[in-house]
This record gives structure tokens, sequence and C-alpha cells, in this order.
């Protein structure tokens, strides 16, 4: 039901709202304290220990966000969804700060810059856009947590100031992305005065009819084109593959989970909230406008571009940045299997996505730093140099893929699954369906290609010096690996607590 | 003639066209900030008007925290600019080819 406005009334306590949103906060005031540690206290020691006490910093931020979710579950919504806490919000936000914890993590051993306390600071902050963007309901915050989570994603992709690439990603990332708030912008203010209300519930309320307005039409595909950019999908990803080239690797990684966990929940929450009724249909002979046609046509050239563009690649950031594009494409079908389990495959496939691309990043983050490029050529024979490295990027490589036991199989074959489930409304899009795994088989090749350099193609030069990764990276990347893994064999786990976390009550 | 909210609507989506046009078409860096600019800000006119057509102050609101946000943007975008600038020497947009498929 819809959420009621408070008139006058009973309004809510400033207290209580800083008890609902304690995890923002804790994440933004461990952010300036880690902005304070580095200016008072750090400057004088070696960079080494400053960007080990700042992530320390970070991390107690992180885990004491996450503690107090789980100690305190708290249920609210304040001013007629401006600020929604439900169970499901809670999760997807734990979710949320284990990759930023891990992001974290990976950055330990990094030297693209001095500027330690500014790094992770920034880190947490676009946390905590992420985390509000998945508790609101209502366009204006939404807007707001966009452009917070964004304008700190475009810093972190410029912060290697040493390196050309860095800038010239990092101004592309803020020319597109700027451009998609413009439009997403236009969007939400169309649907305002459609509705003569921010809130998405009201929006819904005022579509009528299977005749959809112009306008709204309109607002439609600007609203989609706004959030496309974000996800990076086809036609509007020619951003990502250099954004995932020239950032810094953990930026990179960052750029690749967080973000994209963040952003399809909010998409899948504008078009299944904001624009119910105004579905349409994308069935092969059924076609009816509406929003689902549209991402529908949006998944599969998300994953006949990404797949195909994939193929030609030499470095291995682009690859995986085209593979990104095409996992997009597969997740944009999640979106059209909303509503119901629909919803949580969506959320069990991106979380899984997000652990296994900051993992992949990890790996390449580390091989760069040993070889100075990230290009096919110089993974090959990492197996004999450092196999566990190699091992953990065989996990990864191969989830990606969506080989079975692993958890980009599971998330995979659920979220087809759900969409063609009788009821949903993604029923009749069989062909997409066969389109995906028609163009999975595609990217098992160029999946491979990297696993043959690392396993099969011969070291360059003398091969004989073993390198051996820091202990806390190994650490962190065998983690990721076991994770990968573990929710690949057990992905119950975290089904029935995504599916609880549905369930109403 | 009176006004309606039609009129300013339309006056708002030339402008955003005009500023899209603008970010396609210029190729200097600053005029492109200047038609990204004037893309949100064709967003904020439909705002005020659809504000005060539905006689809801919510939408004023809305563009209070759009032009707080706009001038954020805009600190990041300069800082980008300058950030690019040491390296290249260059605001134009034909220069940023490092990267190519």
């Amino acid at each position: 039901m819809g959420y009621e406005r408070e008139a006058g009334g009973r309004g809510m306590s400033y207290l209580e709202l800083l008890n609902l949103a304690a995890p923002e906060a804790i994440i933004a005031l461990a952010a300036l304290a880690v902005l304070a540690a580095d200016m008072f206290a750090l400057r004088e020691l070696e960079l080494h220990f400053r960007l080990a006490i700042s992530a320390m910093i970070s991390c107690v931020g992180c885990v004491a966000a996450i503690g107090w979710m789980l100690a305190l579950p708290e249920h609210g919504n304040v001013m007629g969804g401006i600020f929604i806490v439900d169970p499901l919000g809670q999760l997807v936000k734990i979710g949320l700060l284990v990759l930023t914890l891990f992001t974290i993590l990976i950055s330990l051993e990094s030297n693209f810059t001095v500027h330690a306390g500014e790094y992770f600071a920034l880190v947490l902050l676009a946390t905590a856009g992420m985390m509000f963007l998945v508790s609101t309901a209502d366009v204006l915050m939404i807007f707001i947590s966009l452009e917070l989570t964004s304008l700190s994603l475009y810093m972190l992709t410029a912060f290697d100031k040493r390196d050309v690439q860095s800038a010239e990603a990092a101004l592309k990332y803020f020319l597109f992305g700027s451009m998609s708030a413009a439009f997403t912008l236009f969007g939400l203010s169309l649907l305002y005065g459609l509705s003569g209300s921010t809130s998405l519930e009201q929006i819904a309320a005022s579509i009528r009819g299977p005749r959809l307005d112009p306008l709204l039409v309109l607002a439609l595909v600007m609203t989609v084109i706004g959030l496309g950019f974000k996800v990076a999908a086809a036609p509007f990803h020619l951003w990502a593959p250099d954004v995932y080239q020239g950032a810094p690797a953990p930026s990179a990684a960052f750029i690749a989970s967080g973000s994209k966990v963040a952003g399809f929940f909010v998409l899948a929450r504008v078009m299944a909230t904001g624009f119910k009724g105004a579905e349409g249909s994308g069935a092969w002979h059924g076609y009816l406008p509406g929003w689902v046609p549209l991402l529908a046509v949006l998944a599969g050239l998300s994953m006949v571009v990404g797949n195909f563009a994939a193929l030609v690649q030499t470095s291995v950031r682009r690859l995986l940045a085209y593979s990104a594009i095409a996992h997009a494409g597969y997740m944009l079908i999640g979106v059209l299997a909303y509503g119901g389990s629909g919803l949580a495959s969506l959320l069990y496939y991106s979380l899984t996505y997000g652990l296994t691309t900051l993992g992949a990043f990890g790996v390449v983050a580390v091989v760069q730093q040993q070889t100075g490029g990230d290009r096919l050529s110089d993974f090959a024979g990492l197996s004999r140099r450092s196999p566990g490295l190699a091992i953990c990027m065989m996990i990864f490589i191969l989830s990606l893929a969506g080989i079975p036991p692993l958890a980009g199989f599971v998330g995979k074959f659920y979220m087809f699954s759900e969409v063609l489930r009788p009821g949903s409304p993604g029923m009749g899009l069989l062909w997409l369906v066969v389109l995906a795994i028609a163009l999975s088989a595609v990217s098992l090749y160029y999946y491979l290609q990297v696993l043959k350099q690392i396993f099969v193609a011969p070291s360059p030069g003398a091969g004989t010096w073993v390198s051996v990764a820091p202990v806390t990276q190994q650490v962190v990347l065998g983690a990721l690996a076991l994770a990968v893994l573990l929710l690949g064999c057990f992905p119950g786990w975290l089904v029935q607590r995504l599916a609880g976390a549905m369930a109403p009550g | 003639m009176k006004i309606g909210v039609e009129h300013y609507l339309t006056v708002s989506i030339i402008l955003f066209c005009l500023g899209l046009l603008g970010v396609i078409v210029r190729r200097n860096l600053l005029v492109i900030y200047l038609s990204l600019e004037l893309m949100l800000n064709a967003a904020n006119l439909a705002l005020v008007a659809f504000s005060r057509f539905n006689n809801d102050l919510d939408g004023q609101v809305f563009v209070f925290f759009v032009i707080t946000v706009a001038a954020a943007e805009v600190a990041v975008g300069l800082a980008l600019i300058v950030a690019l600038y040491r390296k290249r020497r260059t605001a134009h947009v034909e220069d940023l080819t490092l990267m190519k498929l």
C-alpha cells in the first residue's frame, strides 16, 4: 500500500532518523576520521604505514556498520519513502559493505598514490552514496545519492596522478556520467510533473491504463538512458572499457562491483515500483510498448556487443570491461524477472558477480605491479610464477564464464529460470534467454584465452623467477576465490536470506 | 495568450536538446561543461514549472538540491580538466585518444 505522507502531525524526531540511518552515518564518520587521521597524525609516516592505518580505520567503519545492522535490525519509512529501512535493503547494504571491505583490502599494497587518507575517504563516501541509493524510493534522493556515488567514483578513477591514462579515463567517465545524470534528472522531472509527487509509489499510481502518455514514454526513455549509462549497458557503454583500463586497479574493481550492485538495485526499483503499470510486453509475437521490451532490447544489445567486442581484446582489463558489459546484459534479464523471487535472483547474481570481478581485478593489479602491464602476454606462465594466484584467477574466470560448481553458473541458472517462471512479466522472453545462453558459449572463448595464457603459454624471458605476491593480497584473493566457490556450491545460504528478507511482514 | 505548463515544458525540452547538441558537437571541454550545465538547468526549469502548476513545493526544493549538486559536479569536473591539462597541455576532446579499441 502507498506510504502516507506525514502532514504536520507526528513528525519524526532527529534521534529516530539518526537511529535508522546509523550505518550510513557510521560510514560517513569513518570517512571523516580517515581524513582527519591522515591530516593530523600520519603525514610523517612512511606510505606503507599510512595506507595500512587508513585502511584499518576504514575497515573498522565498515565492520561497525555491518555489525550495527546485524545486531539491531531496524524497520522504518521516513516521509513517504524518502528513506526506507527494510530487511532487503539492509541485506543489500551488508553486501555492499563487504564489497567495499574487499576493495579496501586489495588497495592495501597499492603504490599509485601518496594521498592515502583521501583515497579511502572517497571509497567510503561512494559507499555511503550507494547505501542511500538502495534505501530510498524517492526520485530526489535517488538523484542525490546517485551523484554522491558518481562524483566519488570520478575522483577515484583520476587518482593515479602520474598516469596520463588515469586522467583521461576519469574525464571520459565524467563527461558520460554527467550527461547520463542530466538525462536521469530530466526523466525524473517529467515523472514529477506527471504525478505531482517525487515518491515512486505516487508516480506509479498516476499511470493509468495500457495506453501510455507520450510524456510518460519520454520520461521512461530518458530515465532508462540515464540509468543505462550507470550500469554500462550497451549502447551506453562507451565509457566502461576506457575507465576499466585507465583507472587504478582497486578503483576499477570498485566501479565494476559495488556501483553495479547498487545501480541494478535502483534500476529494478525504479522500473518495478515507479513504472508499475507501464510494463508492456516483450514477447516475440505479443509486443506492447512499455519498459519490459525497452530493457529487453538493451539486454540483447549489451550481450551481443560485450561478448563479441571482448573476443578481440588483448588487454585483460578491457576484456574484463567488455565482459562486464555482457554481464550487464544478463543482469538486465534479471531486472525483467522482477517481483517475488525474481529480484532475489538479480541480487544473488549481482553480488556474486561483484565478488568475482573484484577478485579478477585484484589478480590483474598484482600482475600489473609485477610485470608492468595488463596485456594477455603479461599473464603468460603465471601458473609457474605464482600458482596460488593462478588458481584464484582460474576460479574467477570460470565463474564469470558460468562453469557449474561456481557462483556464476548458479546465478545465471537461477536468474534465467526466474524469468521464464509462469506469471513473471518476463514470460515470453524466451528468445532473450536463448540468446543469452548462446552468447555465454561465445564468451567461453575469450575467458579460456586468458586461462590458456596463464596455464599453457610459456613464461616470457628466463621464466625462472618466482614472484611472490604480498601475503595480504594472497589471503584476500584466496578468501574471494573461496567465497565464489562456496556460494556456488551452497547457493541456498544466500538465496534463502534474500528470499526471507523479501517476504512481507 | 495564456502561458501554460506546456509552454514551459517546450522551452525546457528545447534547452535540453541544445545542451545535448553542444555536448556532442563542441570540441572544447569547457564549452562541453557549459552545455552539460544547460542540460541540468533545462530539467530545473521543468521542475519549477511543474511545481508552480501542480501547486506543490516539492519541485522547488528539488531544484535547490540540483543546483547544489551541479556546483559540486563543476568542482570535480574542473579539477579533472586541470589534472589532464597538467599532463597533456590540452583541453580538447580530440586529444583524448590514448585508449582505443
